[in-house]
């Protein structure tokens, strides 16, 4: 039979069947949509903390006031004493408490040192994190204030000086590649990726077991075993790559996300990343010879090689069994090459260690032949 | 059918099943030890950043070896211009830049207010935020030094000058999981999020593997039991099958990787309930449905990255558009993750994780009537296909055309 016919005789038995008509259709589009859709605030903002001010007076107001002029933050209650404030941190009701000490004001008039002691729940480290950054932001411009106004008062009249003797340095924080702080694009750019290879190991290994339910192993593959299965990966691969490539339109070209390197190259990763994954999901099926079995290993994959990809936490930190198991799994390498080339816009030929691992999956592919081939000849035998 | 033969029948089903073994058995202990692996060292440490120093003052030197003494930053090398840092930050992969301009030192005496600026990789999260807090840290110091030196210099005593370089300091105190570890913020939220994955293709295999044997023509006991006794066994079989390995999670995993807890075991173990229930009763509606075994494993693989995310320990809940949520309350691992966070590792009372409780026991209920229609429409199909097959062999040809 030639090449052409097996492919689509391959794609209109992928029509037929609803289960994996879908997988390749609308499930990548809802579960791709419906990430973008949840991160689509992009900036966490007004996020609520409590206030307990045991001063009253009017700087501790103008403090409180300060908290609540910043976007991420929102004052939701002010409570009379700890106790009730720390239960509604624990209750998580709020994020942070801050607590304003008794005679605030008065210290602050006198010269005496103070400090307002804020607790943040760290449990939500993200959430915890963002909030500590615009704490630290409003309390040193209200520090600035205090201060300038309390130098004009007794050392200077020079407003310049005032200002310069308030805040000795000023610093000037840039984030590369991502100016607004905007963690949720680069969340999502790490999470479809994570999701596509899911989609594409359950979706190989699901084809697989539903030509062998129709047609059995021998009556499918035949007397060319090879091509049968080249011709499958191929049909597989290609759809997955199309995938892989309207996720990446969806991001940089739709939402207008920057990037900033060669899409040539981050479409042959993903080609590469595509084949990978048939390999793998192929090699769970044929050595397990269960489709369910195979599924739990690939569930056992694939499902948290989002922690191992480096995008939550840095490889840099990751111990070697980690380090080890990372590597086995082709989005990771995919998504160094994505990153590099999105937001440092990098050199093409840097790109070659993470493309050689890609190529190195080749390997258990060409296994995937020979076990088909054995197991085709156990079967075989049988009528 | 009595309910001990059923409870029999059902524990033989299960345990003899090596795919659900391997999934509730397997999954449950591997996973236990593959997801906090890549968070094992729990803090980012000693990130690589490249200095550019424009001043090359005595000061200037010694902010750069404050800024390397910090755990969190290494100095790994000097530039001499910003474009030579931005060419050994991409050909090292380094994580920040920190730059310190021409007549710093001179800018400081003078009392004008010198720039520093410092640039981190935005594109990691925590790498960024540990280089800055690293870098801010280590200007803050210089800074408040400097200002207690001009402040002594114009008189004040040093003690005085010390306490007061700043008028109202600022003291952020992480309240829960203290040490800002990345193993005590991900694993208390995913090991629910295991468990309920778990149990749901658990269930599932276990009743789409039924309607696979039903579909085949095979006969078996669940089309004899009644259905809610079906259902109420197996969603109590699961429940106890999970009640050890949660324990083995909330217990022995939390300890060894020395995650604080807070809960009351009682409490606990009062919130594990209708977790575990509701997380059954939603197994078996999910494995009446299907046709075929291992689609429960493809449906719940394919939710779970949207669950983690879904959850709100990541991604603040109320920055997620309300019509994701409300789909999304409806999975008892969101109350669930969010009522063991509280309780567990926030240490809150049990009135405050209420809302969450009733919401699982809602989901137990709404799921439990689910399930029960469900099995019941089951097993009226499965009695008239075989009672076709038998009497009239025609009908079941024709309705199989």
């Amino acid at each position: 039979m030639p090449f052409s016919s097996l492919l689509m005789r391959d794609l209109r038995e992928l029509a037929r069947d609803p289960w994996l008509l879908s997988l390749v259709s609308w499930i990548p589009v809802l579960l791709f949509v419906l990430m973008l859709q949840m991160f689509s605030q992009e900036i966490p903002r007004e996020l609520p903390i409590g206030v307990v001010d045991l001063d009253k007076s009017n700087i501790a107001r103008d403090l409180s006031r300060h908290y609540q002029a910043s976007p991420t933050l929102e004052v939701l209650a002010s409570f009379p004493d700890l106790q009730t404030g720390a239960a509604a941190l624990r209750s998580g009701d709020i994020s942070a408490l801050a607590v304003i000490p008794a005679d605030l004001g008065k210290d602050v008039m006198l010269g005496r040192p103070c400090q307002v002691t804020v607790f943040v729940n760290d449990q939500f480290l993200l959430i915890g994190k963002i909030i500590g950054s615009a704490l630290l932001q409003a309390h040193t411009t209200f520090n600035a204030q205090i201060e300038t106004g309390r130098n004009l008062f007794g050392v200077t009249p020079l407003i310049e000086l005032a200002v310069s003797r308030a805040m000795v340095t000023t610093t000037q924080v840039t984030p590369l590649f991502n100016l607004n702080v905007n963690y949720a694009q680069f969340l999502v750019s790490a999470i479809l990726p994570a999701i596509w290879q899911i989609l594409m190991i359950v979706t190989t290994i699901l084809s697989l077991a539903a030509s062998r339910r129709q047609r059995t192993l021998p009556g499918w593959l035949g007397a060319t075993p090879g091509r049968c299965l080249f011709a499958r990966f191929f049909l597989l691969a290609t759809l997955f790559w199309l995938q892989g490539a309207a996720f990446l339109t969806a991001m940089y070209v739709w939402l207008g996300w920057p990037m900033h390197g060669s899409w040539p190259l981050v479409l042959s990763a993903q080609l590469l990343t595509a084949w990978a994954s048939v390999a793998a999901g192929s090699l769970f099926f044929f050595v397990t010879g269960k489709v369910e079995t195979s599924l739990s290993l690939a569930a056992s994959y694939a499902a948290p090689a989002l922690a191992f990809m480096g995008v939550t936490f840095p490889v840099t930190d990751m111990t070697l069994p980690a380090r080890i198991w990372r590597s086995f799994l082709p989005v990771s390498h995919y998504v160094e090459v994505q990153f590099a080339q999105v937001n440092y816009g990098a050199a093409i030929e840097s790109a070659a260690p993470q493309l050689l691992a890609l190529v190195l999956f080749g390997l258990p592919l060409l296994l995937v032949f020979v076990l088909a081939h054995r197991s085709l000849g156990r079967e075989g035998v049988a009528p | 059918m009595s309910w001990w033969n059923l409870l029999c029948h059902e524990l033989r089903a299960i345990f003899g099943n090596r795919s659900i073994l391997l999934t509730v058995l397997g999954g449950v202990v591997f996973y236990s030890f593959l997801y906090p692996l890549p968070y094992s060292q729990q803090v980012p440490r000693e990130q690589k950043v490249v200095v550019v120093n424009l001043d090359g003052s005595q000061l200037s030197r010694k902010l750069e070896r404050m800024v390397d003494a910090t755990p969190q930053v290494e100095l790994y090398d000097r530039a001499q211009s910003i474009e030579e840092a931005e060419q050994l930050f991409f050909s090292r992969g380094l994580a920040g830049i920190l730059v310190i301009p021409e007549n710093f030192y001179r800018d400081l005496l003078l009392g004008r207010s010198p720039t520093l600026s410092y640039a981190g990789d935005g594109s990691y999260i925590l790498v960024y935020s540990t280089v800055l807090e690293g870098m801010l840290g280590a200007g803050g110091t210089l800074a408040a030094e400097v200002k207690v030196t001009r402040m002594v210099m114009s008189g004040q005593a040093m003690a005085l000058a010390a306490e007061q370089y700043s008028a109202i300091r600022l003291n952020i105190r992480p309240a829960f999981n203290e040490t800002m570890g990345y193993v005590t913020y991900i694993v208390p939220a995913v090991f629910v999020l295991i468990l309920h994955q778990t149990l749901l293709i658990g269930a599932g295999l276990l009743g789409g593997g039924q309607n696979a044997r039903m579909a085949a023509g095979h006969d078996g006991y669940w089309c004899q039991a009644s259905p809610l006794a079906l259902l109420v066994i197996r969603a109590l079989l699961f429940t106890a099958i999970y009640w050890p390995l949660s324990l083995y999670y909330f217990g022995w995993c939390f300890d060894y990787y020395a995650i604080p807890h807070h809960a009351d075991p009682a409490e606990l173990q009062l919130l594990l309930l209708p977790f575990l229930l509701s997380a059954a009763t939603l197994g078996i509606c999910i494995g009446a449905l299907l046709p075929r075994p291992e689609l429960a494993t493809l449906i719940v693989l394919l939710t779970s990255i949207p669950l983690v995310f879904g959850a709100g320990f990541v991604w603040p809940r109320m920055a997620i558009p309300a019509p994701i949520t409300t789909i999304l309350d409806v999975v008892p691992v969101v109350p669930a993750i969010n009522g063991f966070l509280r309780l567990n590792q926030m240490g809150a009372e049990f009135s405050a994780v209420m809302p969450m409780w009733k919401q699982l026991w809602w989901c137990t209920g709404g799921y439990g009537l689910l399930a029960w229609l469900l099995l019941c429409r089951r097993q009226r199909l499965g009695r008239s296909d075989t009672g076709e097959t038998a009497s009239t062999p025609r009908s079941a040809t024709t309705a199989d055309s």
